[in-house]
């Protein structure tokens, strides 16, 4: 399209659409971070009036790697609860879209309530979980237990405890240990999935509901059973959509730290909460900035797997 | 007998869907129910075995009265929380809408070198968790700070809303420009030639073209990123400390803590606090489904 006499050229128009948040992003994303680079190598302490600072070259990082067993045991609670929770997400998001996806009646009803828990703000979830794992009579998890005498009337679970599950088989027993799966992560990762699942389940469905029924009667009549009408037809079919899913909840499951620090304070260390006790609690602002680029490196390379994956998938 | 034999298989298989969706719709609203009949409970039926009687015997609005009772402690937080949670979630929407919507359309349709530098360097801000920010903010924040007192200006940025604006603004305004752009590119490029040779400039062709088409787009991330705001949780911890500045997450919060939970408080709170998301949500769901299918696949 040529521009008329008078009008703007398209980059004198881009950068002054641009300028607003290119001004904003620079002055307080890029260059906090730019900073919080800059103190990843400094001891910095709190001194009254700002900080005072110590250049330390890599030993940040390297104390991470090499001399913090708290560090890889964050790395490895931090996994444990992304890949759990992720497993969970899609087995049960992927299931209640293909349930949400049959006609019956009442259907626009149970789908627009799928909306409720992915709106309620994350510190109320929170709460409301708690209070649901709250032990004695108070707590409705165990309420529901009693009534539905799964548990004694005297009997309560220390829902959120530090207790970990499967001590008596012995290898799971172990590797549970050695993440430190405790029934309170456990417990969280459930009140997470009830949060985020109808998301999936949501976008799984949007994807669904274009591919036409014929599809399904054609293998019907070629005698798929409903297993392998699933595994060749509507699984390769989601593959761009899981694959979006995958990598955002990944990210965000990686950097997770509001649940977890509402919940259980500095006692369940993932990640995000190590970093925050580093930086927030303890003050010591150069190894938190550390700590930070180090899990935004975690969540880049497990994002370049993912690209890899759809990429080499586009092949195809 | 052939028959009758499909007859019952598919009598089963609606007894077994109808049984699935009644647990989904179960499972997906009994927390929820559960924390609105205990904001029903009166405080001393609260505290007492509630095991036995999951719903009130004496039903009472009065834990929910009293959060908007001006003249005590508690209403005057919560009110103050609600009050400052509407303004930030709110200013923040309108100033990202704005901004973020003209650098996206700059970015989806414009030819200008660097572009994809910058399309990129925003997908890599978004990798880095928020905690990566709180600390520079807060050593930055601490700093000018003090060095505001000393100059005598009646002004500091802790516990301020327009600090925790900015702030906000900060984390979210690139996930609006990542989402608009992805709406833009699903605009054909044909209707806006169509406008510009009928003689409108780039801008009219946005104005009356390209954002009346992109009307669902711009419900649908306004409320995402009202959604983000009102949700946010780590930089409302560590910037705000009284009612000036503090939001309802913030308050919420302080409800509880390792000795005593005010129950009573958060059921009420809680339930106050998810009202406004849930009902947005609700309200646009159509725009909101179509928006996350957008925003996350097409970009």
């Amino acid at each position: 399209m040529k521009r008329r006499v008078g009008e703007l050229s398209s980059e004198r128009l881009a950068s002054i659409l641009l300028l607003p948040s290119i001004l904003i992003v620079v002055c307080v994303v890029i260059g906090p971070l730019v900073f919080a680079f800059y103190l990843s190598f400094y001891a910095a302490e709190p001194v009254i009036g700002g900080i005072s600072t110590k250049f330390v070259g890599f030993s940040n990082y390297l104390h991470y790697f090499f001399k913090d067993p708290l560090f890889w045991s964050a790395v490895r609670v931090t996994t444990y609860f992304t890949v759990v929770s992720l497993v969970l997400e899609l087995i049960l998001g992927i299931g209640m879209a293909l349930v949400l996806n049959k006609r019956f009646i009442g259907r626009p009803f149970v789908r627009s309530i799928m909306l409720l828990p992915w709106a309620l703000p994350t510190v109320v979830n929170a709460r409301m979980w708690e209070w649901i794992y709250a032990g004695s009579s108070f707590g409705a998890l165990n309420g529901l237990m009693k009534v539905l005498h799964i548990f004694p009337a005297d009997y309560d679970v220390v829902w959120l405890g530090f207790g970990v599950p499967f001590q008596n088989i012995p290898l799971v027993g172990k590797f549970m240990e050695w993440v430190g799966a405790s029934t309170a992560l456990h417990m969280i990762i459930l009140a997470d999935t009830w949060k985020v699942t109808p998301l999936v389940t949501l976008l799984v469905l949007a994807a669904l509901q274009p591919i036409p029924d014929s599809y399904y009667e054609a293998a019907g009549i070629d005698g798929a059973n409903a297993w392998s009408q699933f595994w060749y037809i509507t699984f390769p079919l989601l593959r761009p959509v899981l694959l979006v899913v995958l990598v955002l909840r990944t990210m965000e499951l990686f950097r997770v730290f509001d649940i977890i620090y509402i919940l259980m304070q500095y006692s369940i260390r993932v990640m995000g909460v190590y970093t925050f006790e580093t930086g927030m609690k303890f003050l010591h602002f150069g190894r938190g900035s550390a700590l930070s680029f180090l899990v935004g490196l975690f969540i880049l390379g497990i994002a370049l797997i993912y690209v890899k994956l759809l990429h080499s998938e586009e092949v195809y | 007998m052939v028959i009758r034999e499909g007859k019952a298989k598919k009598y089963v298989s609606r007894v077994i869907l109808y049984g699935l969706v009644i647990i989904i719709v179960i499972w997906t609203l009994a927390p929820f129910s559960w924390l609105f009949v205990s904001g029903l409970f009166p405080y001393k039926e609260l505290l007492s075995d509630r095991t036995t009687s999951w719903f009130p015997k004496n039903p009472t609005i009065k834990n929910f009265q009293a959060m908007f009772d001006m003249s005590s402690h508690i209403g005057q937080r919560f009110i103050y929380a609600l009050r400052n949670s509407l303004i930030v979630a709110g200013s923040v929407t309108v100033i990202c809408l704005i901004f973020g919507t003209l650098a996206a359309y700059a970015l989806a349709r414009l030819k200008f070198p660097f572009k994809n530098n910058i399309v990129m360097s925003l997908i890599a801000i978004r990798m880095l968790p928020t905690i990566a920010l709180v600390i520079p903010f807060f050593v930055i924040i601490r700093t000018l700070d003090y060095h505001l007192i000393q100059t005598n200006i009646n002004f500091n940025f802790y516990n301020t809303k327009i600090n925790l604006i900015i702030l906000y603004i900060a984390f979210i305004l690139g996930f609006v420009i990542w989402i608009m752009r992805g709406f833009f590119l699903t605009i054909p490029h044909e209707l806006e030639e169509a406008a510009r040779i009928d003689g409108c400039t780039r801008l009219q062709a946005l104005w009356r073209v390209i954002l009346p088409l992109s009307a669902p787009g711009l419900v649908a991330t306004g409320i995402f990123t009202f959604l983000l705001a009102w949700d946010e949780f780590v930089l409302a911890l560590v910037f705000t400390k009284t009612t000036n500045a503090i939001t309802l997450p913030v308050y919420i919060v302080s409800l509880g803590s390792q000795y005593i939970h005010a129950y009573d408080q958060i059921a009420a709170s809680g339930f106050i606090a998810a009202l406004p998301p849930v009902i947005l949500a609700l309200l646009f769901q159509k725009f909101l489904v179509k928006g996350l299918m957008a925003g996350s696949i097409k970009g």
